[in-house]
């Protein structure tokens, strides 16, 4: 944790921060791999979820290479795309670093793997 | 086949039962028919489903069951019981060579050794062929003597009312209720990691199968506090989420967050899928329809401080930069989240949260005495599918499941604090619970009763 799944569907969420707040830029992050389950119909069923090259940068900034630039069609994937698809969602974790906002600067630290997602009393409406 | 189905259930959490079984039945995609106002002070139920494979599920997965059974008949007497027992001959004659064992059990009353011998004894029209064995028979029959509640009468002595039984029960044993012994495992006291907020075993496991937690889904508890409800959700195959406004409930005093180490304890700690520290309200999710189900036990404000982000209401927000010098160690002001407000803005977030079809899962606290049924946040799109009290006397906390029946997107929803004009109009029972909490729910003075 924090799972690369997890960080595409986290935006800034800073009172007016609307727009470039998606996806978070890591800083300094440490990173361990774990093996996951493997479960084709869970991964199916995030598929429509996935902004695809938010997850591409992601994975390029911790040292992926396996996905490809391009957003495949949901019916084109192939067993080994999906098992890169999984370990690049559920198999990088980021356990120490920071997530930084591109548009407010605003930092979440994650220790131990548990992000800091709190506000500010400034940055709440 | 349709098959007439008896179920001895725990003597625990009654008005739990009926939703558990429906679940289950959910869970596993096979029909079942209830009964449509059972005596839940008693322990037997009959209930009816299509295939011996579904009873068989119910035993498995029901926290509640303690023995599902093909009821063959059932009276108020035995000579009632063996009337009925006759006419179901194609039931139980195809067993006529099976090896078998007969068990004859009293509940609320012991069944003495010589009279169990005479029941036997009394279904030997059934003429069955196959052996005895008493250790590993094929075909177990059991009878069920039902006595009645004692009434306060001084003890008497051990054998006074044997055969004065209200109902006498006999079936054959399809599989006895394994789900039950979860609770040891779940048990909060053997826990590598817990607090004084954490949900006892038994209710966790319910809550848990009202979610249907399965392989393949995805759970979220916000108010995740010491993770009781990710375990047992966890337990049953989903990947679970939490998050909390207060990291330490989540990560204990050493370095490896204590719900990990718990999670790692039941073997499970790969399906924690993330964990997050921050203000529900304001959730850094970027779209809603994400999750199978949301399951939580809020805080009411008693044990658990019920907060979010921001200062009380009257007092102007900073809003300059300098508020914040030292991020690592800055605490953000936070001011209290009272009860009913908190219940409908969660069925607000659920909505935009869920999937379509997902359920919400959620701990009421309530004044029994006060309680109406409009004091569940109604909201459409959300459908109330059950409503289970476990009372504790003057209060009680009502495990409500809601369904999301819409497909809609709203987009996300506004929960910037509101002043009492907009949101919920009816006063429910649980507003200002606290307060009440710590007033002994006497009603003040002026009160009228």
């Amino acid at each position: 944790m924090v799972r690369l799944i997890t960080h595409n569907l986290l935006a800034c969420h800073v009172k007016g921060c609307n727009s470039n707040n998606f996806p978070l830029a890591f800083d300094g992050p440490q990173i361990e791999i774990r093996e996951a389950e493997f479960n084709s119909d869970f991964l199916m069923g995030f598929f429509p979820k996935i902004e695809w090259s938010a997850l591409v940068n992601a994975s390029r900034q911790l040292g992926d290479q396996s996905l490809p630039e391009q957003q495949p069609d949901a019916e084109n994937i192939d067993d080994a795309l999906l098992k890169a698809l999984h370990h690049v969602l559920l198999e990088i974790h980021v356990e120490n670093g920071k997530m930084i906002c591109p548009n407010c600067s605003h930092i979440y630290p994650i220790s131990n793997g548990i992000p800091n997602m709190l506000l500010a009393e400034h940055e709440i409406a | 086949m349709p098959l007439k189905i008896l179920i001895q259930f725990a003597q625990a959490h009654p008005d739990f039962r009926i939703p558990e079984l429906l679940s289950v039945a959910q869970i596993y995609g096979f029909d079942i028919v209830v009964p449509p106002k059972p005596d839940v002070t008693r322990p037997f139920m009959t209930v009816e489903v299509q295939e011996e494979e579904h009873a068989r599920l119910l035993a498995q997965r029901c926290i509640l069951v303690k023995s599902v059974l093909e009821l063959y008949a059932s009276g108020p007497s035995y000579s009632h019981l063996h009337t009925l027992n006759r006419t179901q001959a194609h039931l139980w004659a195809p067993y006529k060579e099976t090896p078998w064992k007969f068990m004859v059990t009293g509940y609320r009353q012991s069944v003495p050794k010589t009279r169990q011998r005479e029941v036997v004894e009394g279904f030997s029209y059934m003429a069955l062929e196959g052996r005895i064995d008493l250790t590993q028979p094929e075909l177990e029959l059991w009878c069920f003597e039902e006595y009645g509640p004692q009434d306060k009468a001084p003890l008497r002595p051990k054998y006074d009312r044997d055969g004065d039984f209200i109902c006498v029960w006999f079936g054959r044993l399809i599989a006895k209720g394994t789900a039950r012994p979860l609770i040891h495992k779940f048990d909060v006291k053997k826990r590598a990691y817990y607090g004084n907020t954490s949900m006892d075993a038994e209710m966790s496991l319910l809550m848990a199968n009202q979610t249907l937690s399965a392989p393949g889904k995805l759970i979220y508890d916000p108010f995740a506090g010491t993770g009781s409800m990710l375990y047992t959700a966890a337990e049953f195959g989903a990947y679970v989420v939490g998050s909390d406004i207060d990291g330490r409930q989540m990560r204990g005093k050493e370095r490896a967050p204590g719900v990990l180490r718990s999670a790692a304890q039941y073997g499970f700690a790969e399906r924690i899928f993330d964990l997050f520290t921050f203000d529900v309200t304001w959730h850094p999710w970027r779209c809603g329809a994400l999750f199978d189900a949301i399951v939580t036990d809020p805080p009411y404000g008693v044990r658990a401080g019920a907060k979010r982000l921001g200062r009380k209401q009257g007092v102007p927000l900073r809003d300059s930069i300098t508020a914040m010098k030292d991020p690592s160690t800055y605490v953000p002001p936070t001011h209290p989240y009272e009860l009913s407000t908190l219940a409908y803005d969660l069925v607000l977030l659920a909505r935009f949260l869920l999937r379509p079809r997902g359920r919400l899962v959620f701990f009421l606290p309530t004044v029994n005495e006060e309680y109406a049924e409009v004091d569940v946040p109604q909201l459409e799109g959300m459908v109330v599918i059950s409503n289970s009290l476990e009372n504790f006397g003057a209060w009680g906390r009502r495990l409500i499941t809601m369904v999301k029946t819409e497909v809609l997107d709203r987009g996300p929803p506004d929960l910037r604090v509101r002043n009492s004009e907009a949101g919920p109009q009816h006063v429910p029972a649980h507003k200002d619970f606290r307060e009440k909490y710590f007033a002994g729910f006497n009603k003040p003075a002026d009160t009228p009763s």
